[in-house]
């Protein structure tokens, strides 16, 4: 092991110096700055300690680095670890670490660091992260020994997640709250500059930096000097900025800004598969939604297909299950995805007693099948749930729609006053079915109020009792299949990430590696010529 | 007038008393709570009991409504739950772009406002006085969102004179500016119109023309006088809206400002950050009335004596 790290260091020193010379030839060409600007999910960040914070965004990737990376098809990969092996219990873990490491302020990344990072955690909202680690033993300098007090399959994407990146240890005890806010050290491939908060970040290189992951070609440093993040809360500006080039790049845009994007000559579009899933959770405690054969017509009345083509110009995936298409969880069985058929839809509303009324609208015991459709105030959820009032009409069904702000419609939901609603969630982990369907969280965010013994039972052996991975996504998929089968969710829809950039300016690399935009992009990202 | 000012200054007590309980009131009955921004996907409700018992929300609103009054005597606008840091470092963050924004737009709104006023009042029904009308109705309807949009569109987009958004240098203040001082000037050049219009028919006004003065003479040094107190006094109260009218501007020119972390902070239900914006715009407005009131006086002394 020892011989394959000084392998990788000696490999890395060459293409360092490979890295420097080339520096020197063709500086004239790279860019000194690049302004970003951050994308919806990123506005309002807080502070940069990523041990407390609940909101963190992507310039968090680039101060801190992670033991773990995940790329886009959800696999592992090493970064600050080099390597790692669990016991068969799953009792055990052990993490090679990389060598030669420093942090920004000159302190050595060891085994060390690991000891005292961990138990940060403690007491913070984000104690979960590490929850399953009884205790943290350095071995020797560069190995490091995780004690669980159960087995956690989830570890590994715990790690990779960039509340897990790595603070430098004697700092963050030094700083105290400050730590995040005026000062972040980090081993990161760059340096907070300055924060304001709500405003602008200013990232500068990390010229030591020569540890990239195998997710970047580049191994350090990175080519561009400074980076500058503006948070731009309003869409529009934020796109006449990158217009008129007083921004470089938007690290995120709405999929209806698409095609006037790319009316312009230096404005270049990047897509990936995101981890967003829009959805329309059905409440199975508001009658006539009890009747399970109800719900089934109704999950079975979305046209997704349509909603894809009209409403997104075709640009992301159709959803039919309750989890995102790239983890493996979401390939279940083809009989429980959920697809668009409306002769089936109608069948089930027949059987369930609903007969077509005059207008249109079915009637049962001589009442109206009318039910109550809830969205939020942007013009993309209102364009769906209008789609979706549209549809759920075709088999016989009147939805209202009632429009609430976004804080707002959460204390609504704990009232268990809605029957439908258009929603999205954005997280790339099969836990988030445990999120929405846990009988412990009704309301909100268990928005279907949906309690069931077998779920929860599923749900908890998934959670708890799976010893790896592999075993954790097989009982995932049991539970996932269960849920499709109840219908307390409809699918709808899989937005794509956007990144849009000034071509003239900015060469991204072609393939974005990694779940979202992040350290991997920023690292291979160069001046255009 | 010390009298006056002084009495004045106490009614400043039981206002102040009543509007900080309505800020805290009104922020805390609206539906939403910061403890579920705060939370994380993945996070228990037993994490969420935590912390809403460490900020307090767990107690009675008049249990919170003390503790908030208490600190406050102190200066103390207590600790934002999301932005976690002093809201009062928060405030001192954002309130310098406001008063640039805001002064510079009151000073434009009043300059342009009693000129253009003005001279619709002395060239009163003809063609300039329509077409100033009519310019102003339209400045002063049109969204300051929408004309801010399209500010950029032609000045920037464009033109490119100024940059689209931020606050990097006194380029990125012009369009904000404009886009807000274009809105008060349409009140201010009313205001002056209908008062100089009013003040040209008074005994005073006809005793100056028969003596034979200068009409252009009488209407600057005599009509405009005497017309500029009720504009004094809308003005005072513009002081007021300096710090919050200019919320949207902010946002779509992606500025910092009071108004604009007044909206992110509402929309994440952050109570702390919330209650110190409004209370910083409250006590602006208590203040610019105050201002207005006291120049009047000082102007009027028919004033002094009505305040019982």
């Amino acid at each position: 092991m020892r011989q394959l790290t000084k392998a990788v260091l000696f490999s890395s020193a060459i293409l360092f110096s490979a890295g420097l010379g080339g520096a020197a030839s063709m500086s004239s060409a790279w860019a000194q700055e690049a302004i970003i600007v951050f994308g919806s999910n990123d506005v309002g960040a807080p502070t940069y300690n990523p041990v407390k914070a609940t909101i963190l965004n992507t310039a968090t990737s680039l101060i801190y680095d992670r033991l773990v990376e995940q790329d886009a098809d959800h696999s592992f990969h090493p970064h600050l670890a080099t390597s790692w092996e669990t016991s068969a219990d799953g009792l055990e873990w052990t993490f090679k670490l990389r060598q030669g490491v420093k942090f920004h302020n000159g302190e050595p990344f060891n085994a060390k660091t690991i000891e005292a990072w961990i138990p940060l955690f403690k007491g913070t909202e984000n104690e979960f992260l590490v929850g399953g680690i009884d205790q943290v033993i350095a071995v020797d300098d560069y190995t490091v020994k995780f004690k669980m007090k159960h087995p956690d399959a989830n570890l590994l994407f715990n790690l990779a997640s960039v509340f897990m990146g790595v603070p430098e240890p004697k700092a963050y005890q030094a700083q105290g709250d400050k730590f995040g806010i005026t000062e972040a050290i980090g081993t990161g491939p760059y340096k907070l500059e300055s924060f304001t908060v709500g405003q602008e970040t200013v990232l500068t290189r990390n010229d030591d930096y020569t540890w990239g992951s195998d997710l970047s070609v580049n191994k350090g440093p990175a080519k561009i000097e400074k980076l500058t993040f503006r948070e731009i809360a309003e869409e529009s500006t934020a796109f006449l900025e990158l217009k008129t080039g007083g921004v470089d790049m938007l690290l995120s845009v709405p999929t209806e800004f698409i095609p006037e994007l790319q009316k312009e000559k230096s404005i270049a579009v990047s897509s990936m598969p995101g981890l967003d899933v829009m959805y329309m959770p059905i409440n199975v405690t508001s009658a006539p939604f009890t009747d399970i054969k109800v719900r089934e017509a109704t999950a079975f009345a979305i046209n997704q297909k349509e909603i894809l083509s009209s409403i997104y110009h075709g640009v992301g995936l159709e959803a039919h299950n309750f989890l995102i298409s790239s983890l493996q969880e979401s390939k279940v069985d083809p009989k429980y995805d959920i697809s668009y058929d409306p002769a089936r839809a109608k069948k089930l509303l027949d059987e369930a007693g609903w007969k077509p009324g005059g207008d249109g609208i079915r009637v049962k015991d001589g009442k109206p099948l009318k039910v109550k459709l809830w969205t939020q105030g942007d013009s993309e959820f209102k364009r769906v749930t209008e789609a979706v009032q549209a549809q759920l009409k075709a088999i016989g069904m009147q939805a209202d729609i009632t429009t609430f702000d976004s804080s707002t419609i959460r204390d609504q939901y704990k009232k268990n006053e809605h029957q439908l609603a258009v929603r999205s969630y954005s997280w790339g982990n099969a836990d988030i079915l445990d999120w929405f369907f846990s009988g412990e969280r009704l309301g909100y965010p268990n928005i279907s109020m949906y309690k069931d013994a077998k779920a929860d039972e599923l749900d908890n052996k998934a959670l708890t009792q799976s010893r790896n991975w592999d075993e954790r996504v097989a009982n995932f998929k049991i539970y996932h299949e269960y849920l499709l089968s109840q219908f307390p969710f409809a699918p709808i829809y899989q937005p794509m990430q956007n990144t849009a950039y000034n071509k003239d300016r900015l060469t991204l690399p072609e393939k974005i590696r990694g779940t979202q935009i992040g350290t991997e992009t920023f690292m291979d990202m160069t001046a255009a010529d | 007038m010390l009298s006056f000012t002084v009495r004045r200054l106490l009614m400043l007590v039981p206002v102040f008393l009543a509007v900080s309980m309505v800020i805290f009131l009104i922020i805390h009955l609206i539906p939403g709570d910061p403890i579920d921004n705060l939370l994380r996907t993945g996070s228990t409700p037993e994490q969420k009991a935590i912390l809403t018992a460490k900020y307090g929300l767990d107690r009675s609103l008049v249990e919170q409504y003390v503790i908030w009054l208490k600190k406050l005597v102190n200066g103390d606008l207590g600790e934002a739950i999301i932005l976690r840091r002093p809201v009062t470092a928060l405030i001192a963050q954002n309130l310098p772009y406001s008063l640039a924004l805001g002064g510079l737009a009151l000073l434009f709104s009043t300059v342009v406002g009693i000129v253009t006023g003005s001279l619709a009042a002395i060239y009163k029904d003809s063609a300039l006085d329509r077409g100033v009308m009519a310019l102003i109705l339209l400045g002063s309807t049109v969204p300051s969102f929408w004309l801010g949009l399209l500010m950029i569109l032609l000045f920037s987009v464009q033109l490119g004179w100024f940059p689209v958004s931020g606050a990097r240098n006194w380029h990125s203040l012009v369009l904000p500016v404009l886009t807000v001082g274009l809105g008060g000037t349409a009140l201010v050049a009313r205001v002056t119109r209908v008062a100089m219009v009013d003040v040209a028919q008074k005994d005073f006004v006809t005793l100056l023309h028969a003596k034979g003065l200068a009409p252009l003479r009488i209407q600057l040094r005599h009509v405009l006088r005497h017309a500029l107190l009720p504009v004094v006094t809308i003005l005072g109260l513009r002081i007021g809206w300096i710090l919050g009218g200019a919320v949207t501007v902010e946002i779509v020119f992606a500025r910092p400002g009071l108004g604009s972390l007044l909206i992110k902070s509402l929309n994440q239900r952050d109570y702390p950050v919330v209650q110190g914006c409004m209370l910083m715009l409250a006590i602006a407005v208590m203040l610019g009335t105050l201002l207005g009131d006291l120049i009047q006086a000082a102007v009027d002394p028919r004033v002094r004596g009505n305040l019982t």
